[in-house]
């Protein structure tokens, strides 16, 4: 029940935050300006509270924030795809600040930037996009952050790279989208540039994510030596962002040291409008759940900000000394079918099963005693667009759940009947019985299987599990060559019989354009099989439609296609979006006065605000 | 006995390549390092080569072990892209000097536990004392390991603190300031590494010590009028001691090989955590690193157990 107040009380904050700051607009001023303009300004914190953002650690201690986490990161190089860990990118985000950064709301904030880009098309279909950067931006070596680093961060990741035959490249990255895509770059002044293209790139917000200490690192083998470690000539690489890299000890720990020099943040999710208030952030590699509650509970970590599991909720939800925080991210769970199994290829039998599995329950089970009301109780209905974003549409609310008769009705229309078992028969394709698999060893994800596969049983749908450990299974079973193979040819090449459910996470974001991977034809990222001309351009005309309510209401009739019969009533209704993932973020009472609100839970990480960290007083 | 020495090493030559390559293969046959990228939506070829020139994946098993095996034996034993690309050799030969502030002297206080309490449980067999050695071996013994570390971080780590309002021991990391520090981040791991095995172990060294104060030598000591103390410390002792000689020299090439499950509970930076960290990230040149030096570690305290044999048992020769 308190836990329940606590996230009804945190989300009135972070609306009353947005709200507040909503005024501003684009005309956000400098951090110095930011700070005088405050003085006379209070906001809401998480807890509800009236606090000065100029003067927000006042009354707080001066300790340390103590993070425990499970994963180390190999190296701190975040863009090698060999090293795509969620923990590289959380500790980056508080290292380097990036022309737009992302709030709660998962929608893109000007972070580096005074205003929003303008994007001005011409005739041809070309664009250019100008930025202007916000006045007083540093480094943490005093360095003023320019429009130069934004253009040398363009030159390291494009270095030797062939645009033309997409070849080449020194800069260690698995995807260069939407650079590729910039024909010119231009330096107009310290505090602002341009950029063209050829054709528009939907997805611009989300390029230069970061920018590189170019003063410092300049060429890409450069980059490529000193990202990994954080140095270069034996140098910590200067902050943008509001920590510092400090010391690494493999295995044990990573030290950040506070930006004292950091210019604020400009995310409507904070308070604080200068410095963090921590003195720093250790981050404790502790691998096992239990321990990390354990280290939590006996002081040794203020926080932690992991994999939703059920022992979180049983051992701290309870517990006065902490406050428990959860947010909806950009990731989702979904069943995703086969389209050449005999079954699954009929719509009829795709749609019965989204007609008997009930989400509100697999919610009400599993999500909402850990979560809350941070995910809405129907369960996700997009995967364009997630439940806490402007743009979501619930397309699959006429699957209400448990409706075992509609279920049942849509397999007899399909030939089946009733056998002596209680499971449907179909007389060519023989009992109606599947194999659902997964990363085996995730619990929850475990349990949300065996829930759904009883739900479907009163509707004669036979499930089995048939799960391989960890990420093992994507090779094993839906992105196997032969699985692959299959689904590119239209079924005519590689092997159709290797999986039939899959349930597994994709990644959405603010800008859901890279989401169409997963559904184009012939593309490898598609397991399903589903292939369809009309998606195929319209997913290029969405791309290309340069307004923003515009282009998001055409990814909702997008995402039709993939989630209803009503776009493709042959091939469609190939996903059912089961849930958000959310974060679990909890923190001690005793140790941190005020924790830090963590919006984009699962990308942007527990430290994209940490400068509204408050240690307790001593 | 140089000789004996020089042929036991030579014979393990064999033992050591059948051995790991058994390991890499079934190791390099599961792990797929490219399954990272299996979901990245937007990865260029290019990445995936990169990831194929790193681990030779073009090659088949045996001439990719050929390869690690031809470094190995000079000492490189490749790079941990799992662990930022460092050189494997130096990182394990780092984790391992983590590992054995737990295993040193965890290993010192089971030898001396396990003989105690086997010795005072075989000489009072059946008394009530016994019962209760019994019993704790037996718990020690059912009891799994990650359990009972948890168990030790919940007394002394949480509840310790709500009775007396400061806790006794850290519960996770190693710590190695001062020396009240090492103390207290020392103490839990060590201590479950003690219970679970000195349970085991007091159980070999009874029924070894049953058996021989049960023999006529040890009842002619006695007749002669030796005391009993003496009887069993220096007569029986002494041969009761050869098979646990034995699991000794296992459970320390165990123990410096890293316990996973303590380690990993504990947060150690040792072997344990890195040898997982290596399996799951499908890391062969760290995996095989951290098998090759288990391996070898068993190996040479298998040969010292062999030595101490002859220093235990006059009878036992080496030619």
């Amino acid at each position: 029940m308190k836990r329940a107040r606590r996230l009804v009380a945190a989300a009135a904050a972070v609306a009353l935050v947005a709200t507040a700051c909503g005024d501003g607009g684009g005309d956000e001023p400098s951090g110095e300006e930011t700070t005088a303009a405050a003085d006379d300004t209070s906001s809401p914190t998480e807890t509800g509270e009236e606090v000065d953002p100029a003067n927000y650690c006042e009354g707080g201690g001066e300790a340390e924030l103590v993070w425990a986490h499970e994963q180390e990161p190999p190296d701190m190089h975040l863009d090698d795809p060999n090293n795509n860990l969620s923990i590289t990118s959380w500790v980056r985000q508080s290292l380097w600040d990036g022309l737009y950064g992302v709030s709660a709301a998962t929608e893109f904030i000007p972070e580096l930037l005074a205003e929003e880009a303008t994007v001005n098309e011409a005739e041809d279909g070309s664009v250019t996009i100008d930025y202007k950067l916000r006045d007083g931006l540093t480094w943490s070596d005093g360095t003023p952050l320019t429009a130069e680093h934004v253009k040398g961060t363009f030159d390291i990741i494009m270095e030797g790279y062939d645009a033309e035959t997409g070849e080449g490249g020194v800069y260690l990255i698995g995807d260069r989208t939407g650079y590729d895509q910039i024909t010119d770059f231009t330096v107009n002044s310290d505090t602002e540039f341009t950029i063209s293209m050829d054709k528009f790139f939907a997805g611009y917000k989300a390029l230069f994510s970061e920018v590189f200490p170019t003063h410092v690192v300049t060429t890409a083998e450069e980059a490529n030596a000193a990202f990994p470690e954080f140095e270069h000539n034996g140098e910590t690489l200067p902050s943008s962002g509001p920590m510092l890299f400090g010391e690494w000890e493999r295995g044990n720990s990573m030290q950040l040291e506070r930006n004292d020099e950091y210019h604020g943040s400009t995310s409507p999710d904070v308070t604080n409008a200068g410095a963090a208030c921590v003195s720093g952030v250790r981050i404790n590699w502790v691998a096992d759940t239990d321990a990390q509650i354990n280290a939590l509970k006996a002081g040794e970590a203020d926080m932690i900000f992991t994999q939703p599991q059920t022992a979180f909720g049983e051992r701290i939800s309870t517990d006065e000394a902490f406050t428990i925080a959860s947010e909806a991210g950009p990731v989702y769970e979904h069943w995703g079918f086969n389209l050449f199994n005999p079954h699954l290829s009929d719509p009829l039998v795709r749609e019965a099963i989204a007609y008997a599995l009930d989400k509100s329950q697999v919610m009400s089970a599993l999500y909402t005693p850990l979560f809350g009301d941070a995910l809405p109780a129907e369960g996700q209905g997009n995967t364009y667009w997630m439940s806490n974003q402007p743009a979501y549409e619930d397309h699959q609310a006429q699957y209400l759940g448990n409706l075992v008769d509609e279920a049942k009705a849509n397999l007899e229309e399909a030939g089946y009947t009733e056998g002596a078992n209680g499971i449907y028969e179909h007389p060519e394709r023989g009992p109606l019985s599947l194999r659902v698999g997964t990363t085996g060893g995730n619990a929850l994800r475990e349990l949300q299987q065996q829930l759904i596969i009883e739900q479907l049983k009163p509707a004669g749908i036979e499930v089995v599990i048939d799960n391989v450990p960890g990420g093992d299974y994507f090779g094993a079973q839906p992105f196997n060559p032969d699985a692959i193979a299959c689904a590119n040819s239209g079924g005519t090449e590689g092997n159709c019989e290797i999986w039939d459910i899959t349930q597994f996470a994709w990644v959405g974001g603010p800008w859901p354009g890279s989401n169409h991977v997963a559904y184009l034809s012939g593309s490898g990222n598609n397991p399903y099989g589903f292939a369809n001309d009309e998606f195929d351009a319209m997913a290029d005309e969405c791309d290309a439609t340069v307004d923003d309510d515009e282009r998001a209401a055409c990814y909702n009739e997008m995402d039709k296609f993939v989630t209803t019969l009503e776009k493709d009533p042959e091939n469609g209704l190939v996903v059912i979006p089961l849930t958000q993932k959310p974060s679990y973020y909890a923190y001690s009472n005793e140790r941190l006065e005020r924790g830090a609100v963590a919006p984009d839970a699962n990308s942007a990480g527990p430290l994209v605000n940490v400068v509204d960290y408050l240690p307790a007083a001593e | 006995m140089f000789a004996y020495v020089a042929r036991r090493i030579m014979t393990t030559i064999p033992l050591l390549l059948v051995g790991t390559f058994i390991v890499y293969a079934l190791t390099a046959s599961v792990a797929n390092p490219l399954a990272k990228l299996a979901t990245c939506t937007t990865c260029d070829q290019a990445a995936f080569d990169r990831i194929i020139d790193l681990y030779n994946l073009d090659d088949p098993i045996p001439v990719r072990y050929g390869k690690w095996m031809l470094g190995a034996a000079t000492g490189d034993m490749g790079q941990a892209p799992s662990q930022g690309n460092f050189d494997v050799f130096p990182l394990v030969m780092e984790r391992m000097a983590n590992t054995a502030q737990l295993a040193i002297p965890a290993f010192l206080i089971i030898a001396v536990l396990a003989i105690a309490l086997g010795v005072f449980s075989a000489v009072n067999q059946y008394s009530k004392s016994d019962y209760f050695v019994t019993g704790f071996s037996f718990v020690g013994i059912s009891m799994p390991t990650f359990f009972f570390a948890l168990v030790l971080q919940v007394i002394f780590g949480v509840w310790w603190q709500d009775w007396f309002d400061a806790k006794p021991f850290y519960v996770s990391q190693m710590h190695m300031g001062s020396i009240v520090d090492i103390i207290r981040s020392h103490t839990l791991p060590i201590l479950t590494l003690v219970l679970v095995i000195t349970a085991a172990e007091s159980r070999f060294e009874r029924a070894s010590m049953l058996e021989v104060i049960n023999s006529d030598y040890i009842r002619t000591a006695r007749a002669k009028g030796l005391p009993r103390w003496r009887v069993i410390l220096k007569h029986g002792l002494r041969n009761a001691m050869i098979p646990l000689v034995t699991i000794w020299a296992i459970d320390f090439a165990a123990l410096l090989g890293g316990s996973v499950v303590t380690e990993t509970i504990f947060s150690w930076p040792g072997l344990g955590p890195l040898l997982l960290d290596g399996i799951f990230q499908g890391d062969l040149n760290l995996t095989m690193g951290i098998v090759m030096l288990i391996a070898m570690l068993v190996i040479f305290f298998n040969l010292i157990a062999d030595l101490v044999y002859g220093m235990l048992d006059p009878r036992i020769r080496y030619e």
